[in-house]
């Protein structure tokens, strides 16, 4: 590797190192203040209980075998999704299957669920298919299958999303070289594709592996029993039902060491991704030679499964929701100012969540200082390795006399969303951050070309889509949050999640389908918008990405 | 402008949390019950009425989070009252010391089991029940037992004991009837149950709602609502011949309350009609008090178990975590 090859933006040394360093220390003072103040406040801990429970064994097995799955399935599918959208950059409709792509990570998981059980349940849309197809057994959802099956709609789109952005990146002089040469798949994989995605596979893994680990109600709803219970599941019933700080602090503690682990196993020695040159894809190129012919049918198979995979679900959500959204809009029951609401503490998380995921970015890798940038990393995604219930729970036993239940209340759930976000956005800025290619940079050197200039130069016409999409993402994850909210409490005038747990708990099933559907609609245009944000005017009318 | 006054209203709906009245009631609650169509707002409103005050719903997410905020928040919490414990956290909720004797005459309340607790004030109960869905079972089992004994083939829905108020109130309905022999006959139900899920909610709206289990443990007054408001027949509980098992919710006074009086003159009217003829329809449970001609009619449609299954609730507190291992134990087996 060059030594300097992935030069940042701000270019001042000291700009580039403090302000991230400083985040991620905080975020590391949250994480651990959150948990410490558990563990402080336990009476006792048995560490003793631990390895002499079957149960909790049993647990522990579960979870990481139906986390390791859920990894390797999802990137099955993501990895040739990615490379068939990747050789087909017009077809009609690629814009759209982009946006429900984007959409399935962040859908409530009520409603996802929902919407999952009408296609694949017992009474389900394509279950007479699967019973046709194992006519000795039959299909049964609810198990181990329903729980990779949910993980894997929830997470191969996100992951597809995001090899997708680096597969695009691969510069167009090398495309052109490969098309000339004429290579086949198979060596465009070797010599292309594999190297564009290969540097972000391990992260990405990992944060799939994560998501999958700490998964909660999609285990406890289609795990078909509580042989299905993750280690979420055990923290949860500890904290809430037990009062155990010291267990679930414990077991959060367990939580924390093997997904760290794990995420440090995967992304050994890789201190950063994207290391090729690359630059602005102008959409100007021949098609991938490996866009014809043999390749051509079988990505016309893969591509529609694929969008029926996601599609689905959703159409049942529609159906389901739209008599009741036609009554809630038409009697007003609260529908808007709980979008507005909602929206109030969405975009300034979203905001939030880009900026400090920029600034993480930026703590240069090269010259020693890749255990730092590490560190950022691993800071970032604490958020999603300590449940939010012990965080939330931990943090309020440190801050408790002074917190309020009214505006400072929805500020710091604004706060807490953007933490959550941050590593979802990490994963979409990285390579776009760091990819810019080292001929530009020397040449920007040379000529003197730093601090701003440099950014709105060199770095914004690239980073303005992945900025776009991030912010995308960070938007949605809060408008769909319920977590959070739900742990500091409500006034009564509720979010739109809220709004539709109220309505669940009242017998409201048609007004809770139509708000959920509304929900649904409400990420569609917010992705869509962010999506127009991030399109320059000079790339507008040019295929979609 | 319909915009800016949309826009208006929602800042004024935002700011009016933090804006102060005369007298604060703070009341920490479930989602359900704040709701706008819960009973909370008709509650609100009566009660201000009378006691030039201003009453401040906080919507926590269950009973169980009601219960933990206040026990992070000891001694400086700003809630004057809780409201929606139940008899399954009522024991550990006395355990904490921070709730206050409720001073509250006790002589109107209409339970199926007698009521002198100091502390905790019954506003409604119900009986947990299984609903069905009678297009998809017209004849459902009519006793605990006819269900553990039918064929594999009827699938139920139930709610996990560690996460769920009835999943909880099965286990004891379960304990009840068959004391020690409880786990035998988990292992013998477990190939009827589809799945068990983290709370009422997902199991009613994404499976039981979608047509995917005929059967889903619930209360027996579920039906009321879909009666008096979907106006369908569709869903009705079923009377087992055992008895069935009773919930029974509960508010009480915060001992570190600034508003004691305000507080106790809340739970006294919390016993009145101007709050009572809310519960039926708007939290679908049985009013605590006897409402008379104010009771809807579909209520009187509903089963009426032959015995109510009840523990006391120190039993529960003493016994829940061996029971649930038990449960545990002969479900993962």
């Amino acid at each position: 590797m060059v030594p300097g090859s992935n030069t940042p933006p701000f270019t001042h040394r000291g700009w580039r190192i403090w302000p991230g360093t400083a985040l991620s220390l905080c975020l590391y003072g949250l994480g651990m203040g959150g948990l410490g103040a558990l563990l402080w406040q336990a009476p006792a801990i048995d560490i003793q209980s631990l390895w002499s429970s079957a149960y909790l064994r049993g647990v522990l097995r579960f979870t990481l075998w139906q986390a390791a799955i859920s990894v390797l399935l999802s990137l099955a599918i993501a990895i040739p999704v990615a490379r068939a959208l990747d050789r087909h950059r017009n077809f009609p409709g690629r814009a759209a299957l982009l946006r429900v792509m984007e959409l399935s990570l962040v859908l409530p998981t009520i409603v996802a669920v929902s919407g999952l059980v009408a296609i694949y349940g017992r009474q389900g849309w394509v279950t007479p298919f699967f019973d046709w197809l194992l006519p000795s057994q039959g299909w049964n959802l609810y198990g181990l299958n329903g729980v990779v099956l949910a993980h894997v709609f929830f997470n191969a789109p996100l992951a597809s999303r995001i090899l997708l952005q680096a597969l695009e990146n691969t510069p167009d002089s090398q495309r052109k070289v490969a098309s000339q040469l004429g290579l086949g798949s198979l060596w465009l994989w070797r010599t292309l594709d594999w190297p564009a995605i290969q540097g972000i596979l391990p992260g990405l893994a990992g944060l799939i592996f994560t998501l999958c680990f700490t998964s909660f109600a999609i285990v406890m709803t289609l795990g078909g029993g509580p042989s299905a219970t993750t280690l979420e599941v055990a923290i949860y019933q500890a904290l809430r039902f037990e009062f155990d700080f010291g267990r679930a602090a414990l077991l959060a503690l367990v939580q924390l060491i093997i997904c760290s682990a794990v995420w440090l196993i995967l992304v050994r020695g890789k201190t950063d991704s994207a290391l090729m040159p690359a630059q602005a894809a102008m959409n100007s190129l021949p098609p991938r030679p490996d866009s014809r012919g043999l390749y051509r049918l079988m990505d016309g198979i893969l591509l529609p499964v694929f969008s029926a995979f996601l599609l689905l679900p959703l159409v049942a959500i529609a159906i389901r929701g739209l008599p009741g959204l036609s009554d809630t809009l038409l009697s007003g029951q609260g529908l808007v100012p709980a979008t507005v609401r909602s929206l109030a503490i969405a975009l300034p998380a979203g905001l939030l969540a880009v900026l400090t995921a920029m600034m993480i970015l930026m703590i240069p890798t090269a010259r020693g200082l890749g255990k730092l940038a590490k560190l950022g990393d691993m800071a970032a995604h604490l958020p999603l390795i300590i449940p939010a219930l012990v965080l939330g729970t931990g943090l309020f036993l440190l801050i408790r006399p002074s917190l309020g239940v009214s505006s400072e209340g929805l500020v710091l759930v604004s706060l807490i969303n953007a933490i959550m976000a941050l590593p979802f956005i990490l994963h979409l800025l990285r390579s776009p951050l760091n990819g810019l290619d080292y001929a530009s940079v020397r040449l920007a050197d040379q000529l003197g070309i730093r601090g701003w200039y440099r950014w709105r130069w060199m770095h914004w016409p690239r980073m303005r889509k992945p900025l776009a999409l991030a912010m995308a993402y960070g938007t949605a994850l809060s408008l769909g949050d319920f977590g959070v909210i739900a742990l500091f409490g409500t006034p009564a005038q509720p979010t739109l999640p809220v709004l539709l747990y109220q309505q669940l708990g009242s017998y409201q099933v048609s007004a809770a389908a139509g708000t959920g559907l509304w929900l649904i609609l409400l990420l569609l245009i917010n992705f869509s918008v962010f999506n127009l944000i991030g399109r320059s005017s000079r790339s507008r009318g040019l295929p979609d990405a | 402008m319909p915009f800016r006054s949309t826009l208006l209203l929602c800042a004024a709906l935002l700011w009016t949390t933090s804006a102060m009245a005369t007298d604060q009631l703070t009341i920490y609650t479930h989602p359900s019950f704040a709701a706008d169509w819960g009973p909370g707002p008709a509650i609100k409103e009566a009660f201000e009425e009378q006691c030039d005050c201003a009453v401040n719903l906080i919507a926590l997410e269950s009973g169980g989070d009601i219960l933990q905020r206040l026990r992070l928040e000891g001694e400086s919490s700003p809630a004057d009252i809780v409201l929606g414990l139940d008899t399954g956290t009522m024991e550990t909720a006395r355990q904490t010391g921070l709730l206050a004797a409720h001073e509250t005459a006790l002589d109107r309340l209409n339970l199926p089991i007698e009521w002198t607790d100091p502390l905790f004030v019954p506003y409604d109960w119900g009986y947990f029940a299984f609903v069905y869905n009678t297009d998809q079972l017209p004849e459902p089992p009519t006793s605990l037992e006819a269900l553990i004994n039918a064929p594999d083939d009827l699938k139920i829905i139930i709610q996990d004991p560690r996460t769920s108020t009835p999943g909880l109130g099965l286990l004891l309905w379960m304990r009840h009837v068959y004391g020690d022999k409880a786990p035998e006959k988990w292992a013998q139900l477990k190939g009827k149950i589809l799945t068990t899920t983290k709370s009422w909610s997902d199991g009613y709206f994404s499976l039981f709602m979608n047509g995917e289990a005929p059967m889903i443990l619930s209360y027996s007054t579920s039906p009321a609502y879909h009666m008096a408001i979907d106006k369908t027949e569709q869903y009705q509980a079923v009377r087992f011949d055992e008895g069935h098992y009773l919930q029974v919710e509960v508010a009480a006074l915060v001992a570190s309350s600034k508003n004691k009086a305000l507080g106790r003159q809340f739970l006294q009217f919390m016993l009145t009609r101007d709050f009572q003829r809310h519960i039926p329809l708007k939290n679908v449970m049985y009013p605590a008090t006897d409402i008379g001609t104010e009771l809807p009619d579909v209520f009187g449609k509903l089963i009426q178990p032959g015995k109510t299954l009840y523990f006391d609730p120190a039993t529960v507190a003493d016994n829940r975590r061996s029971w649930l291992n038990e449960w545990l134990d002969a479900m993962t087996r």
